[in-house]
């Protein structure tokens, strides 16, 4: 039997052990419960936030500051000698407060610290800048005239990095992080489970470590493909009935979608996807119980370079960034990145992602080693000294 | 038609850190042997077999493999069943598709392996039961599973190690009867144990190993020629055992204490028993006394210490 039909056969077995489509939806159906929920519960919440507070002011006041104050307070104006049976009702009431005016300044009264009060600091600046302003003779217009920003046309040569494609960038980055996470955890199960059963020197007997090895990461890559094309489906099926239910025009999304910018994502993703995945091999091969094992923090070490890999949207040009866009656990999303916002010469590309490519096939190579002397070390998990010389002397 | 070798290995070693696994061992196997091959738990048994089927290297030595008429020096996997003494299946599969994978792996077609996994099901009367998932059978029926999937690709060469352990009596008679169909139908079977009185039920050839070394190397029928025509006598008394008695009896190789009031002793070959037993006879305290042949067990033991003195 050759490498491929039982690589196929691996894949396969490994896809159909792991992708049970009736759990992604069940999956999506609680997503869809908790958006439901929460978005429901936020109005809800905002609403109750909303109900406006009632805010006594004494009558020797600044009708201004009354003013202005009730546009964002439920505002009653008190006799100075009712404070004290004010105040008695603020203690029972979180719905109260009480502002003196206190020369210059403010004295204010409540049950506890609140939202509200941050909005009551908002209006009293307000108040404080107009008084100053009047005091000082300033008019509005002449306020607005000092606070001016400096007039400055921009124009760029290179036109390339709008917003809607560096938008594309973090769509796709996120897709990757989302399939790596999704297989993360089907990795962990099919290799450390497959040991902890006792099941791998069954396998290896009959195929080579290699054959198991790239028939998982090939397995595992498209289990976290699928789940991530249902979530996407879903996503744009929603995007659909959410604009067939707004006036916003399609076309506020359409805008993001840059063909030559996706052709350029999806070689870079799928080979990032497969690399990690590999790498993420590779830990688990040499895990015997990962309940107990320090190796398992590993497995986080994909949301870590794909998060860096975002550095080079602050400034594409600089050492760092270029370095990112070709070390290989960072490349897959700093390349195209670096492409969407600055200037990269085809072969640059072509490189980085022959550099990715070649880091993947070592990588898996690296992995089937590992696996090959570690599938027969039981108890004592090694530690990656031990491994090193092991896979040294295989 | 003449025998053929089917597996040629010579003068293997392989050394742990500071064990020495396997020291220089040779044998072969012919087309539809029953091989056994024997030693206690440490011996070097699962460290050959894992060599045999490159799952490690040997340090020196080589492996030549004649299957179907094709010579190797790789273990052709789609030929060879392997039954690894740390065994597991897929607990969370259905039973059927576990066996179907581990056959299509060793290169048969999904669906004659289906079909040849429902057969061996209806034998073993789990057929009802294919579509389960493994964690609700039996031990002892997850253990015939497991045995199905090592040879289900019909191999011409199967390899079972320690086939016996964690069975009770009752399905390790089941077990030899399967190793004896399986061989029926022209597979040649290398079975390591160290329990020696169920392979000697099967076995035709057999290898004695202890401390990675060979101790004996042949038949079943020749071990027992060289080996098996000594006496053994058990005999029990009704208080201390007279030790200095025993000694002045002669003729004696060994003699070992079986229980606090049980010997027992393994006469010279060529012994004649009724003089022994005349002397027997004038010991006090003697209450009972049986005497045989030596069977696999007996014949290991003494080899081993034959060796070692």
């Amino acid at each position: 039997m050759n490498y491929y039909k039982q690589v196929i056969a691996v894949t396969l077995w490994e896809y159909r052990r792991f992708f049970k489509l009736k759990n992604e939806l069940l999956a999506i159906v609680i997503m869809l419960l908790i958006f439901t929920l929460s978005y429901f519960g936020g109005k809800y919440a905002a609403s109750l936030a909303s109900a406006k507070v009632h805010l006594a002011v004494l009558e020797d006041s600044d009708s201004q500051l009354i003013d202005m104050l009730s546009k964002a307070f439920d505002v009653e104006v008190i006799a100075p000698e009712h404070k004290e049976k004010y105040l008695e009702q603020i203690i029972d009431s979180n719905n109260r407060l009480l502002l003196m005016q206190d020369g210059e300044g403010f004295k204010l009264y409540a049950r506890k610290k609140s939202g509200k009060l941050d909005e009551l600091q908002h209006v009293l600046d307000g108040y404080n800048r107009i008084k100053t302003m009047r005091k000082i003779e300033l008019s509005a217009e002449n306020l607005a005239l000092v606070l001016k920003p400096a007039p400055l046309e921009e124009v760029y040569s290179y036109e390339r990095g709008s917003r809607g494609r560096t938008i594309l960038a973090y769509f796709f980055a996120g897709l990757m992080i989302l399939a790596v996470i999704l297989s993360f955890a089907y990795q962990f199960t099919a290799i450390t489970g497959e040991k902890q059963l006792k099941i791998t020197e069954q396998i290896v007997s009959a195929i080579k470590p290699q054959v198991w090895m790239d028939g998982k990461i090939l397995g595992i890559t498209i289990t976290g493909l699928s789940s991530m094309f249902i979530y996407s489906f879903i996503g744009i099926l929603a995007g659909l009935l959410y604009f067939q239910f707004s006036d916003r025009p399609i076309t506020d999304v359409t805008q993001y979608l840059h063909l030559p910018s996706i052709l350029l994502y999806i070689p870079f993703t799928l080979m990032g996807i497969m690399l990690w995945n590999a790498l993420l091999a590779a830990i688990a091969a040499v895990i015997t119980d990962p309940n107990n094992s320090g190796k398992s923090s590993l497995m986080l070490l994909p949301v870590l370079f794909v998060g860096a890999s975002f550095l080079v949207l602050n400034d594409p040009d600089t050492g760092l960034s270029v370095f990112l866009s070709w070390f290989p656990l960072t490349s897959a999303t700093a390349m195209p990145v670096r492409w969407l916002v600055t200037d990269v010469v085809w072969w640059n590309l072509i490189a980085s992602f022959a550099v990715l490519a070649g880091t993947f096939y070592w990588l898996r190579k690296l992995a089937a080693k590992i696996f090959r002397v570690s599938v027969l070390i039981s108890g004592k998990e090694p530690t990656w000294a031990e491994v090193i010389k092991l896979t040294r002397e295989a | 038609m003449p025998y053929k070798n089917v597996l040629q290995v010579k003068s293997l070693n392989k050394s742990f850190i500071n064990i020495k696994a396997v020291d220089n061992i040779s044998f072969s196997l012919e087309e539809g042997d029953i091989f056994a091959f024997l030693g206690p738990n440490g011996a070097g048994k699962t460290t050959t077999l894992r060599i045999l089927l490159d799952i490690i290297k040997a340090d020196s030595g080589s492996i030549r493999w004649g299957l179907n008429g094709k010579e190797s020096l790789l273990p052709p996997a789609d030929q060879i069943g392997y039954l690894p003494e740390e065994r597991g299946l897929y607990l969370d599969v259905p039973i059927i598709r576990s066996l179907v994978y581990l056959a299509s792996i060793r290169g048969m077609q999904p669906s004659q392996a289906k079909t040849t996994a429902m057969e061996w099901l209806e034998k073993l009367g789990l057929a009802d039961r294919a579509k389960e998932k493994l964690q609700v059978l039996s031990k002892g029926n997850q253990q015939k599973i497991q045995f199905v999937a090592a040879i289900l690709h019909k191999p011409a060469f199967a390899i079972l190690d320690e086939p016996f352990s964690g069975l009770d009596p009752l399905n390790q008679e089941i077990f030899i009867d399967y190793i004896k169909e399986l061989n029926q139908q022209g597979t040649t079977v290398l079975l390591s144990s160290h329990q020696m009185s169920l392979v000697e039920k099967i076995a035709k050839k057999l290898f004695l190993i202890d401390n990675g070394r060979e101790l004996f190397n042949s038949t079943i029928t020749d071990i027992y020629k060289s080996f098996g025509s000594q006496h053994i006598l058990e005999i029990k008394f009704a208080s201390q055992i007279p030790y200095d008695q025993l000694q002045r009896l002669g003729n004696t190789e060994s003699i070992s204490t079986e229980e606090s009031q049980q010997v027992k002793l393994i006469l010279r070959p060529g012994t004649a028993l009724n003089e022994v037993l005349k002397k027997l006879a004038g010991i006090e305290g003697l209450t009972h006394i049986q005497s045989h042949n030596p069977n696999l067990h007996d014949i290991f033991i003494n080899l081993v210490r034959m060796q070692k003195s």
